[in-house]
C-alpha cells in the first residue's frame, strides 16, 4: 500500500520540469490529497514507482472510466482509454510540473486529449502541441497559487448559485447540445445558456488568477 | 510577444477545454492559445474544474485484471518528448500539425492565394485549412453556411472596419456577410475552420474566377 499524504513537496520555486522535493513546505490543509498525488507521480518519475502506479491508477482509472462512458464511449473503449491515461501518466510522470496543475487536473487532460484522439484516429495527436508549452516559469506565488487549485476551485463551485452549479455539473462531461440538458432540467434553452455564461463569468472571476 | 486583442467567448473556451469541439476548431483556438495569456488562464480553470469533477464522479468498476494488464506494460526509461518540426518564423506560434500542412500541401488556388488542408476532408464534412492571401488583395462579399473560425497567423486582414492582427480569433457566425480585405502590408495567413465543406472551394472559385478557371 502506497503511503498517502506523508510527504509535503516542495514547490516555492517555479518554472522547469520535475524537481525532486527539496526543502520540505508544510501545505496542510485540504489539498493535501492533491500533493500525495503529485508525490506519486514524482515517485514515478524518479524511481519507476510501480506501487505509486498502483495507487494512482486504483483511485483514477474507475472514475477516468465514468468520465469516458458519460461522454458516450463504449464500455470497452472507456476501460481502454482509462487504461491509456495511466500508462501517459507512467510514460510523462517527468513532464508534470505541479506547479502549473493539480495532478487530476493534469490526468484529466490527458483523458481528455486521448479521447479525441481515438475520436479522430489520428496518426498525430489533436494536442501533442500544447499551447501551455510556450509558457514562462510560474513566479513563486502564482505556483503556489496553482499547487492550491483544488481547493480553490471547490470553492469557487460551491460559491456559485445552486441553478449555476448544476448546469455546470451536468453540462461539463456531457458529450451533447444544450439542448437536451435544458430539456433534462425543463428549462428553456435560453435559461440555461444564460446560466452557463454567468457560471463561466464567476468562476472566471474567483479563478483569474490561477494565470 | 504582444497579446492579441480579439479573443474566443467564454463557452467556446469551455467547449475547448470540455474537449468536445470538433478537432479542426480545437486546432484554431489552441493557435490562439499558444499566443493569448488570458484565455489560456480561462482554459487552465476550465481544465481545473475538470480535474475536481473528474474526481468527484462515481467509479466505475474495471476489469478485474485491469491494474495487472496495465503493470505489464510499464517501461522503464523516458523517451524524449517528439521535436517540434520547425516553423516559419514569422508566423505566431503553430500546432506541430498546422506546419506539417503548411509543408506538405500547398494548393496555389490563384495568383497571390494558396491553400492547404489541415484536418478532415476537403470535399465534405468539417475541416480545417490554411488559407494564404496576398498584400492588398479583397475577398468579395460572401456569407458562411455553419460559421467559421479564423485564427491569424501572419499579417492582418480587415473586416467591416475591424482589423484582425496576429494571433486574433474571429467566429463569424452563419450567415453573417463579410467582406474582408488583407492589409497592403504583406500577405495574410490565416487557420480557418469551417462546417461546410465546400465553402472554402467555393469561395476561392467566387474570388478568383476571374484569374484562373478553378
Ligand atoms: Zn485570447
Amino acid at each position: 500500500m502506497y503511503a498517502i499524504a506523508v510527504d509535503h513537496g516542495g514547490h516555492v520555486s517555479g518554472g522547469g520540469v520535475f524537481r525532486p522535493p527539496g526543502r520540505r513546505l508544510v501545505n496542510e490543509g485540504p489539498h493535501a490529497a492533491g500533493d500525495a498525488f503529485a508525490e506519486m507521480i514524482a515517485a514515478i518519475a524518479v524511481r519507476a514507482d510501480r506501487e505509486a502506479f498502483a495507487a494512482l491508477f486504483g483511485h483514477f482509472a474507475p472514475r477516468l472510466k465514468s468520465y469516458l462512458l458519460r461522454l458516450g464511449a463504449e464500455p470497452a473503449l472507456a476501460e481502454e482509454l482509462a487504461q491509456e491515461t495511466l500508462l501517459t501518466v507512467w510514460r510523462k510522470a517527468a513532464t508534470f510540473d505541479r506547479a502549473r496543475a493539480a495532478p487530476a487536473t493534469w490526468i484529466f487532460t490527458i483523458a481528455r486529449n486521448l479521447r479525441i484522439d481515438a475520436l479522430r484516429r489520428s496518426s498525430r495527436p489533436t494536442f501533442d502541441d500544447d499551447p501551455f508549452d510556450a509558457e514562462p516559469p510560474e513566479a513563486p506565488d502564482a505556483a503556489l497559487a496553482i499547487a492550491q487549485s483544488e481547493t480553490r476551485v471547490r470553492a469557487a463551485l460551491a460559491a456559485l448559485p445552486v441553478e449555476q452549479a448544476e448546469v455546470i455539473q451536468l453540462s461539463f462531461f456531457a458529450d451533447k447540445p444544450h439542448a437536451q440538458i435544458a430539456e433534462e432540467l425543463r428549462l428553456p434553452l435560453g435559461t440555461v445558456k444564460s446560466r452557463l455564461r454567468l457560471a463561466m463569468g464567476r468562476l472566471r472571476g474567483l479563478l483569474g488568477d490561477l494565470a | 510577444m504582444s497579446q492579441p486583442t480579439r479573443h474566443p467567448a467564454d463557452d467556446l473556451l469551455l467547449d475547448y477545454g470540455r474537449g468536445v469541439l470538433e478537432p479542426g476548431r480545437s486546432l484554431v483556438l489552441n493557435a490562439h492559445l499558444g499566443v493569448c495569456r488570458a484565455c489560456r488562464a480561462v482554459v487552465r480553470a476550465v481544465e481545473a474544474v475538470g480535474g475536481v469533477l473528474l474526481q468527484d464522479l462515481p467509479p466505475s468498476e474495471m476489469a478485474a485484471d485491469a491494474l495487472d494488464r496495465a503493470l505489464t506494460k510499464l517501461e522503464v526509461g523516458t523517451a524524449a518528448p517528439a521535436a517540434r518540426p520547425p516553423q516559419p518564423s514569422d508566423w505566431i506560434r503553430i500546432p506541430g500539425e498546422v506546419v506539417d500542412a503548411a509543408r506538405r500541401g500547398r494548393r496555389w488556388a490563384a495568383p497571390g492565394v494558396w491553400v492547404a488542408n489541415v484536418t478532415g476532408d476537403a470535399r465534405r464534412g468539417p475541416r480545417s485549412y490554411l488559407l494564404r492571401v496576398a498584400a492588398g488583395m479583397a475577398v468579395p462579399r460572401h456569407t458562411h453556411d455553419g460559421g467559421e473560425f479564423t485564427c491569424v497567423l501572419k499579417g492582418a486582414f480587415e473586416d467591416r472596419g475591424v482589423v484582425y492582427g496576429p494571433g486574433d480569433f474571429v467566429a463569424c457566425d452563419e450567415g453573417v456577410e463579410h467582406r474582408p480585405r488583407v492589409t497592403s502590408d504583406g500577405e495574410c495567413v490565416c487557420l480557418i475552420a469551417a462546417d461546410s465543406p465546400l465553402v472554402p472551394r467555393d469561395l476561392i472559385g467566387r474570388i478568383f474566377q476571374p484569374f484562373v478557371g478553378i
